[in-house]
């Protein structure tokens, strides 16, 4: 009984047809969010002391940076999910997570590659919380490229799900081994977000930022996976229906 | 009476390393390949003694990692195109056992040699002598890690055509942290330092892959008998 | 709230730093709306094919349709 609601969640169609009522509402409360934490942040919050107005990039690098963290634990769990209940859906949204997250850690790397440039004069640096990006990027991309190698659908969602499960075990150890790597080999003591207490008028609009950028991840998640539900549902009934209601 | 779970290692292990003695040639490649590339780096670099010194430690590392890589791919490979596959995943003892069996030959086969042979590649590049032992220990330990590691990568993309391009790169982000603290190692002991801790976590990591990789592994490779 | 800065040429100039934010701004603004925009089009070309696969099969349907008649 109470594995019902489950279970209907686990229906392509079910999540084709909410999404279908729920998705412009959200889409549009996200992007005020975003827009008004990205004003916010560009026009009205103060410059930092010392690093002046190339700052303000940490409205983007930040919850760009959290997003993608982040969606690597959704996809791993969408797989293990999907692994579990052999859930069809949840394999859809696993594999609708990889580019999403490959995109938000291309928008890290780049926007911490550009605050660089001005910061300590060079685009790239090989610390801890850059390094440790790359290589998540990595691991997005190579979940991708299992899943595009595969033939068989069924194949590929059961291999990218095990790789992505292998990733998240490795994550933290990636990250504490190339911190603890980074310690070993800098040269003098260069922190990221170098501010250790942020004030309040610069805190409040990342604050804002982050909450827009997990918003805009699940409408993109959902997009994708609507896109992916039609790939796979296309020769079923109610995907015509979608086409041509039932006249009879 | 069931079978002991040991009796599909065992038999695994001598399979493997009998198929690898019939085919020393192609089973020693992964060796020269791993003694000629460092001619390449004094050809590339330099030849004076003290830089080559300083990084030393890393570029052994670096190619004891591809030259594992290398051979990493054959793993599962030989026995998915002739057959032998389908004989281990119907086999009645648990899967992973007798996984762990052929990722001990690979070892065998792979990195014990280069562990071995590491020595003198640490004479042409003029590793300081402190780092000799630390090299050797790192590397006994580091080899059998990346090895298990790239069981699991061999064995997602055992059906794949292709396979061995897409298998490097799953692997090697997952190989970072191996490499991390196999050279730390190294250079610990160059440096004066302690260099037991960076070892002991290799050790952790080696442990921890024991436990899991075959497992992995033994997953990915009911996938592809599914496929 | 007030504005940070004097004018909106003070904005984009941002101290010298403004060619630093702003094309961080604009490429990370690219990738957000590609990633919105490539599931729509692919949704779309997608409910298109289907559309496509319907008419194909009313078309063999009617021509079988036709041969049974005829029969």
């Amino acid at each position: 009984m109470s594995w019902q609601w489950f279970h209907r969640l686990g229906s392509p169609r079910w999540f084709y047809q909410t999404s279908t009522r729920w998705l412009p509402l959200l889409a549009l409360i996200a992007a005020a969010i975003l827009i008004s934490g990205l004003v916010w942040g560009l026009a009205i919050a103060p410059a930092d002391a010392k690093q002046g107005n190339s700052f303000r990039i940490i409205y983007i690098h930040v919850p760009a940076s959290f997003l993608a963290l982040a969606g690597y634990y959704i996809m791993a769990i969408a797989g293990a999910v999907g692994l579990i209940w052999k859930m069809k859906l949840s394999y859809m949204v696993m594999k609708s997570a990889a580019p999403i997250g490959a995109a938000l850690t291309f928008i890290a790397l780049v926007t911490g590659a550009i605050w660089g440039k001005p910061t300590w004069g060079t685009y790239w640096v090989w610390d801890a919380r850059i390094t440790s990006m790359l290589i998540l990027l990595f691991l997005y991309l190579g979940v991708m490229a299992l899943q595009y190698a595969y033939h068989s659908i069924d194949a590929a969602s059961k291999a990218g799900a095990i790789l992505a499960l292998v990733g998240t075990v490795n994550i933290p150890i990636i990250y504490k081994s190339v911190d603890w790597w980074y310690t070993l080999h800098q040269p003098a003591t260069i922190k990221f977000t170098s501010a250790p207490s942020m004030h309040i008028d610069m805190f409040l609009p990342l604050l804002v930022m982050i909450v827009g950028f997990y918003l805009f991840y699940a409408v993109a998640l959902i997009l994708h996976t609507r896109s992916e539900i039609l790939r796979r549902e296309r020769k079923t009934a109610w995907v015509r229906e979608l086409i041509e209601p039932e006249a009879r | 009476m069931g079978h002991s779970i040991n009796s599909g290692y065992s038999a695994w292990l001598k399979r493997d390393l009998l198929l690898a003695y019939r085919r020393r040639g192609e089973a020693a490649s992964p060796l020269i390949f791993f003694v000629m590339v460092s001619t390449l780096i004094p050809l590339g670099l330099t030849p004076e003694s003290s830089q080559l010194a300083e990084i030393a430690a890393g570029m052994i590392w670096v190619m004891a990692l591809l030259a594992t890589l290398l051979s990493v791919d054959g793993l599962f490979a030989n026995d998915y195109q002739d057959g032998s596959l389908e004989q281990l995943l119907i086999t009645p003892q648990l899967l992973p056992m007798p996984v762990l069996g052929k990722i001990t030959a690979h070892w065998l086969t792979t990195g014990l040699p280069l562990t071995l042979a590491s020595p003198l590649l640490g004479v042409m590049l003029s590793l300081p002598t402190s780092g000799y032992l630390p090299m050797l220990c790192s590397l006994a330990l580091g080899t059998a890690c990346l090895s298990l590691t790239g069981a699991v990568g061999a064995a997602l993309t055992v059906s794949l055509r292709k396979g061995g391009l897409l298998l490097s790169l799953l692997v090697i982000p997952l190989y970072m942290p191996v490499i991390i603290f196999g050279t730390a190692t190294i250079s610990y002991a160059i440096d004066g330092l302690n260099w037991l801790p960076p070892l002991a976590i290799l050790g952790a990591l080696f442990a921890a892959s024991v436990a899991l990789c075959p497992l992995a592994a033994a997953g990915a490779l009911r996938i592809t008998s599914a496929n | 709230m007030t504005m940070y800065f004097a004018s909106f040429q003070d904005l984009l100039a941002m101290d010298g730093h403004g060619i630093y934010v702003w094309s961080a701004v604009i490429i990370s603004l690219l990738v957000l709306a590609w990633l919105i925009v490539a599931p729509m089009l692919s949704r779309r070309a997608l409910l298109k094919e289907v559309a496509r696969d319907i008419l194909r099969e009313r078309a063999r349907q009617s021509s079988s349709t036709n041969t049974q008649g005829e029969s």
